[in-house]
């Protein structure tokens, strides 16, 4: 419907965060990744932590280290010593070189560099890609699916045009948005695979993030698709995205080498999840396997156990604009109000929307959403869910207060069943503490 | 901006009393660890509680660093409010100077704070914004001090950030105001930042001592208790290294005598509150320290009985950074630990020698970052447990190795005596845990003898 934005000039505690930290997240997708930030220490120290933070394990990051004199004289210098650093002391798989803010205000040509780079050293075998990712555009969201969309098109430049391709129907690119988590991934690939596909997660936080005893030391990423299932993921015969920020790179596929793709833009709740197990039921011919049918059920009731306690509630939620979208669809089903739905910057699918969205930060949300009973958004909103004494229930990114947070599902049907459940229960015991103080009081 | 402080670059001292030992090595791309100075800038400055912490730059500097330090406040909490100018293309193309001007007005117009910080940043460093000038003419159309903070990350490391945001609080800050004719003046604290509520414990053992804490330089800060800093009688350098540049010009300003002192470990403590009443040349105050440090030490070792039956000979390595990395030994001595392996990695000469002092000659240094390094340490050593800072705790975590959170995001307070205590708990709990032996047997069926073969 709309998209507006409150008149301010300082952006008062923000939710959106630095692109380049969406790309250092999709690399931890891959196994043997990474990551390289151009820029300075700063830019990947801050990614690194705030990261860690949230998933509790560690994140693989490096960085071209730039000083000042390296920015104004040869930024690049940095760049090819930190690649031969990394290269020859831990031989990666695949590197992804994220430029920043910095680099893109000085005008550093780093695109040709690794061009020039790659042919000189006859890099081959592995997969080195650039993505330019300045933070004054975009968030997390952006920064992700545009590194997933450079990690494609560099696949497609090392295999996909030599020769022909050989089609696998029964086999799947699945590209997961940045808002979901590791357990999400899991769920999705469970879901699809059930109907008798193979899946490739492209990238594959759920195998890398969601909590592995691996010993033996090593800073590149432990887990996540290996360089050759991804090489293989362009036999696909079919991709399907999760997110509408995944339509790009979806579309990259079908452009180049011709892979149809279908867009999920919602992955939250009955509705959303009944397109998905139709559409896979439809193209593969098999039955909707019976767990799902059961979950379903278990949902509904569910819900209905909940509505109650869902009846004349409102919500606000602040969150990126894919996830923002999901959770909206979701909490049309539980028959709340929505009395405010804020998100980081401007999407094609936000735009689109029937509902009014604020394009602002958590200051925005806490005028806007003066008086609702339930906040949705990352941690940072814990402060102010406490000033307008709303409920605080925490999703996105980062969410540190909460434990196992990134092992959460919220999709499918056991995703939309786990939310309702939590938020009922968080009004539930809002009510009780609000009952407690009154009779306290008098 | 200057030309930016090229004195910074040729800088021999990177903090240290006798400006001889190494210069502030250069990070090295592709194995750098470790923040900006925009970072260490923050760390210093935004324990200020009642004060307006603006960054003026695009948004992820702001965006990724705000709320991650675990700096207490015992009222005021704007500074845990995040505000940046959030810059975009265009501001970048037309300069961002009016944004800034903006967003001060707004932040004071709508927040009322004592005063604003404002932060420079790389982009708006690198695009040569005139953010002095932009400031003081705030400050003088607003009628509040509105202070430039010049540390964009890319001159250097946290620890120039530090000693960057202690030159503003010089220039700007201390020598402005002065305290109410009645206040009891006393010593101030450089480089505490109440994180965990540190400063707390600290404040209630000075105060039982008769000792006044005249400024918290910074934490759980007032902005207008550092105005009159100046007034104080002695200056007690605590745990950074990086703001002993500001003690020291203090010295030669105002005459202030300083100390460095740490209180980790009961014996640095009660070192520390003798030399404050020593430095105020108070011989009355004396006594009464002495009187309390005895007490207090007796109940302590009182306390610490059981876990010192249970912590003695067991081996740790220490990972954490300049002051603490020497201080943090006495402690665990104390506790019957024995540090083998120690990082030195942002020691000065003088923090290395007081490791030396405090440490036996088959502790091994690890002078570099790196996990591995650590790791490597931790296994050839045999040690039990692990201490060190946030950022590798999940690295100890895969390796099952115990681990303590020593640094800045850590929730436990472990200075003074209290402190002591906490930590000699901390450590039993951790190494007690039943994780590390569960963790480490194998699932039965992996036990099982192999199936026969049919
Ligand atoms: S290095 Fe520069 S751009 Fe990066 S976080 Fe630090 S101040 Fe910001």
């Amino acid at each position: 419907m709309t998209v507006n934005r409150r008149k301010k000039p300082a952006s008062v505690n923000p939710m959106k965060i630095g692109q380049s930290l969406g790309a250092v997240l999709a690399l931890q997708g891959c196994y043997r990744a990474m990551p390289l930030i151009h820029g300075s220490q700063g830019c990947s120290a801050f990614p690194k932590a705030l990261l860690t933070r949230h998933f509790r394990e560690p994140i693989a990051v490096q960085t071209s280290a730039l000083q000042e004199m390296d920015v104004i004289f040869d930024a690049n210098r940095n760049l090819e010593e930190a690649l031969n650093l990394v290269l020859s002391k831990h031989r990666p798989d695949i590197i992804g070189i994220i430029g920043t803010e910095l680099t893109d205000v000085a005008g550093v040509d780093y695109q040709n560099m690794l061009k020039t780079y790659k042919r000189e050293r006859n890099m081959r075998g592995g997969l080195a890609f650039s993505v330019v990712l300045p933070d004054f555009r975009g968030s997390l969201e952006s920064g992700f699916s545009s590194t997933v969309e450079s990690m494609i098109d560099e696949m497609i430049q090392q295999v996909g045009h030599r020769g022909q391709r050989s089609m696998n129907t029964r086999q799947i690119t699945l590209l997961p948005g940045s808002f979901l988590t590791p357990a999400d991934v899991m769920e999705l690939k469970e879901l699809i695979s059930s109907f008798g596909f193979e899946v490739i997660a492209l990238p594959d936080i759920s195998t890398s993030l969601s909590g592995h005893l691996l010993t033996g030391f090593s800073p590149l990423t432990r887990g996540g698709v290996p360089l050759d299932s991804m090489l293989q993921s362009l036999q696909s015969g079919l991709t399907i995205a999760v997110g509408g920020s995944m339509e790009r790179p979806a579309r990259r596929l079908h452009n180049a080498i011709g892979t149809p793709y279908k867009v999920f833009e919602g992955a939250m709740g009955l509705k959303a999840t009944d397109e998905l197990l139709h559409f896979l039921h439809q193209i593969s011919g098999e039955p909707v396997p019976l767990r799902y049918c059961w979950q379903r059920e278990n949902l509904l009731d569910s819900m209905l156990d909940a509505h109650f306690q869902f009846a004349g509630m409102s919500v606000l939620a602040a969150l990126e604009p894919d996830h923002l979208y999901s959770v909206s669809g979701w909490l049309e089903e539980l028959g709340v109000e929505q009395k405010a739905l804020i998100t980081s910057f401007e999407t094609p699918l936000i735009a689109g929307m029937e509902r009014e969205v604020w394009v602002g930060d958590l200051d925005d949300a806490e005028v806007l959403g003066k008086g609702a009973d339930l906040w949705i958004s990352n941690s940072h909103g814990i402060a102010g869910a406490q000033r307008i004494g709303a409920a605080f229930m925490p999703a996105g990114f980062p969410v540190w207060n909460e434990l196992g947070a990134y092992m959460s599902v919220s999709v499918g049907y056991r995703g939309a069943m786990e939310w309702s459940n939590k938020a009922g229960n968080l009004l539930m015991q809002r009510e009780a503490d609000s009952r407690e103080s009154s009779v306290r009081h008098r | 901006m200057d030309p930016l402080r090229q004195d910074e670059f040729d800088s021999q001292a990177c903090g240290s009393i006798a400006p001889k030992a190494k210069p502030c090595p250069r990070p090295k791309p592709g194995e750098a660890a470790g923040g900006c100075s925009f970072d260490g800038a923050q760390i210093t400055l935004l324990p200020i509680m009642d004060a307006a912490h603006l960054v003026h730059g695009p948004i992820a500097c702001a965006g990724n660093s705000w709320e991650s330090r675990g700096t207490l406040s015992s009222g005021p909490s704007l500074s845990q409010y995040g505000f940046a100018t959030d810059l975009t293309d265009s501001d970048i193309i037309f300069g961002g100077e009016k944004k800034l001007k903006d967003s001060i007005d707004y932040i004071a117009g709508r927040f009322a704070p004592p005063a604003i910080f404002v932060y420079s940043t790389c982009v708006t460093a690198l695009i040569g914004q005139d953010m002095d000038a932009v400031c003081k003419e705030a400050a003088d159309r607003i009628g509040i001090p509105v202070i430039p903070v010049n540390s964009p990350g890319f001159v250097g490391s946290k620890n120039l950030g530090n000693r960057l945001a202690g030159d503003a609080l010089l220039q700007y800050v201390i020598g402005t105001g002065e305290p109410e004719p009645e206040t009891d003046l006393g010593v101030n604290l450089i480089g505490e930042y109440n994180i965990a509520g540190e400063m707390w414990d600290i404040e209630k053992l000075m105060n039982s001592a008769g000792i006044a804490v005249t400024s918290r330089i910074t934490g759980d800060a007032r902005y207008k208790e550092i105005t009159w800093a100046h007034r104080a009688r002695v200056n007690m350098v605590v745990c950074s290294r990086a703001l002993l540049g500001l003690a020291k010009e203090m010295e030669s300003r105002y005459g202030i005598p300083y100390f460095e002192g740490s209180f980790y470990g009961a014996k640095e403590t009660t070192y520390s509150l003798r030399q404050m009443a020593y430095l105020m040349n108070d011989r009355e105050m004396e006594r009464r320290v002495d009187r309390l440090t005895e007490r207090e030490e007796a109940r302590l070792s009182q306390e610490l009985r059981p876990y010192r039956k249970l912590l003695r000979g067991k081996r740790a390595v220490l990972y954490t950074g300049g002051v603490k990395s020497w201080s943090v030994i006495s402690a665990l001595k104390e506790l019957g630990v024995q540090v083998v392996g120690v990082g030195t990695n942002k020691s000065t000469e003088d923090d290395v020698r007081r490791i030396a002092d405090r440490v036996g000659d088959d502790t091994e240094y690890i002078p570099e970052g790196g996990a591995s390094r650590i790791i490597k340490t931790v296994r050839e050593r045999k040690a039990d447990i692990m201490i060190a800072g946030g950022r590798n705790m999940y690295v100890a975590m895969k390796e099952q190795i115990p681990f303590i959170d020593i640094n800045q995001e850590r929730h436990k307070a472990y200075a003074g005596y209290e402190g002591l205590l906490r930590l000699a708990k901390e450590l039993t709990y951790s190494l007690a845990n039943p994780i590390w032996k569960l963790a480490a047997s194998p699932a039965p069926w992996d036990k099982e003898a192999p199936p026969y073969d049919r």
